[in-house]
């Protein structure tokens, strides 16, 4: 189980995220979305401390951290039961696709290089990129690159996997095929917290909807209630907006 | 005057003898600037209380001063600290027993030592900030992010700085005749004062500094042709 309690985050005056609740729990898949600036990749990047959260408390299985007191243990221990799929993938480039997902497995976790390997394979396997192995990530499609990604953040088999926005610096012809590999490995019960831009994607594979605005969550619940009955007025204007935007796209 | 070609060729094979110590003038100091430079590049960038501005002034005075300047310090100074320090320790040895390449190595290796500690600094600076987090992210520690992603690719990206780095310091090599070391400089000029033929003799010292500069061109352009396979496609 994930928890997050009260989570805080401040860059000089600016007040990012007022109080941040969310508990997640194994094997959900929790989408948040929010108008741009809402704080939604400031709120997962404190997840795995990227970004140092002023405040709070964030529990990931048995690592409990403080985080006004978090030590270099604690940001270390909470890393290691989290991975992260980056917006611009942020693959090493100077290793290959196979080293590349193999990094954390040798490197992090201290995994025999043949175990490895065998597991990274199959990581590899389940988002279709077998014959990438040897490849280096300047030698794929936007698209096979996040896959990879993917694949590096499933082969640590962390408690949760957080995705931020994975296909919105995508070619729109590629976004399906990430988002095809994310929705099977959700169906593996997979903890995921994603933060995406895209409405269909976000309602089809999450069970639970967080919509963020200003740092706070205004609202939250299953899918089919917040896309079809949402209770507050923000919510409903920003669904509102992106109705228009698909009625536009038609 | 005539040019007396056959005397170039002479002066050349004889000036060739001085070719080991040049080289040694050149590569001892290129490997141990470039651990000072790691590690002053570290020191500076994480900004470690109170040595990283120890750090900063070294290589703002390094890099601020001629090599010929750091040669006689080092020259004329470490003898003395030496000195000092024999009498009081009763170690029983004087600093003339130590052989002069000592001192051209440490000139050398400071200096070099400062300019490249700037050429990998800014290296690491023009690695992609998302692949530390990403580093970061599949928990990694500060050290195991800066030695198995940065460095390698910071040293990739500082490759052509540091070879002309390699042919800084082969030039400069050359200066250490002046605590009369006799490198290839310093031996043109023996080679000449037999007979005077200067010209003759400095032009075949020439031809020698080019060959070398040419050669390190060329293993610095066949050594990031293979290093950056990653950087182009083709290679699947
Ligand atoms: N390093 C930073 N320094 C100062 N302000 C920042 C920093 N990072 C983010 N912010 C501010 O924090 C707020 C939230 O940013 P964040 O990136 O979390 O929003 P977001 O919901 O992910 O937006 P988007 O949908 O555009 O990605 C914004 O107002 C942004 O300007
Ligand atoms: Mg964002």
């Amino acid at each position: 189980m994930i928890q997050l309690r009260n989570i805080r985050k401040t860059y000089g005056k600016h007040s990012v995220l007022n109080g941040i609740n969310i508990t997640v729990e194994k094997g959900d898949v929790i989408a948040i979305l929010g108008p741009s600036g809402s704080g939604k990749t400031t709120l997962l990047r404190c997840i795995n401390f990227l970004e140092h959260p002023n405040e709070g408390e964030i529990t990931i299985g048995e690592v409990a951290v403080d985080c006004k007191h978090a030590s270099k243990k604690d940001v270390l221990a909470l890393r290691r039961k989290t991975a992260m799929v980056f917006q611009h993938y942020n693959l090493f480039k100077h290793k290959t696709v196979l080293q590349n997902v193999m990094e954390g497995l040798t490197v992090v976790q201290k995994m025999p290089a043949e175990e490895a390997r065998e597991i990274s394979l199959l990581m590899l396997a389940k988002v279709g990129l077998t014959h990438k192995a040897d490849s280096y990530p300047s030698q794929l499609s936007g698209g096979q690159q996040q896959r990879v990604g993917i694949a590096r953040a499933l082969a640590l088999n962390p408690e949760v996997i957080l995705f931020d926005e994975p296909t919105s610096s995508l070619d729109p012809e590629l976004v399906g095929e990430v988002l095809t590999v994310i929705q099977n490995i959700a169906q593996e019960g997979v903890t995921m917290i994603v933060v995406t831009h895209e409405m269909g994607f976000a309602r089809d594979i999450s069970n639970h909807i967080v919509f963020m605005e200003e740092g706070r969550i205004i609202e939250e619940g299953k899918p089919q209630d917040i896309f079809n009955a949402p209770k507050e007025e923000r919510t409903k204007q920003f669904f509102k907006r992106f109705t228009n935007e698909w009625s536009y796209s038609i | 005057m005539q040019l007396d070609i056959s005397f170039i060729m002479t002066a050349f094979l004889e000036i060739l003898q001085a070719l080991p110590l040049t080289l040694a003038i050149t590569f001892v100091p290129l490997v141990i600037g470039f651990g000072i430079g790691i590690g002053i590049a570290l020191i500076r960038l994480y900004e470690v209380r109170y040595i990283h501005r120890v750090a900063g002034f070294y290589v703002s005075f390094l890099r601020g001063t001629p090599l010929i300047l750091h040669i006689y310090i080092v020259y004329l100074g470490i003898p003395m600290i030496f000195d000092r320090l024999s009498a009081h320790f009763g170690w029983g040895m004087n600093s003339s027993s130590i052989p002069l390449i000592i001192f051209i190595f440490i000139a050398f290796s400071l200096n070099a030592g400062a300019y490249m500690s700037e050429i990998i600094r800014s290296g690491i600076l023009a690695v992609n900030k998302g692949e530390i987090e990403a580093a970061y992210s599949i928990g990694m520690t500060t050290r195991q992010a800066m030695w198995r992603i940065v460095l390698p690719q910071a040293l990739l990206i500082s490759l052509p700085n540091l070879c002309n780095m390699f042919i800084g310091l082969l030039h400069g090599s050359s200066l250490a005749f002046s605590i009369s070391l006799l490198e290839i400089n310093g031996k043109a000029s023996i080679v000449a004062s037999t007979n005077w033929k200067f010209v003759e003799s400095y032009i075949a010292a020439a031809i020698i500094y080019w060959g070398l500069t040419l050669i390190a061109e060329q293993i610095t352009g066949l050594l990031e042709k293979r290093l950056r396979t990653f950087a182009k496609g083709g290679v699947a």
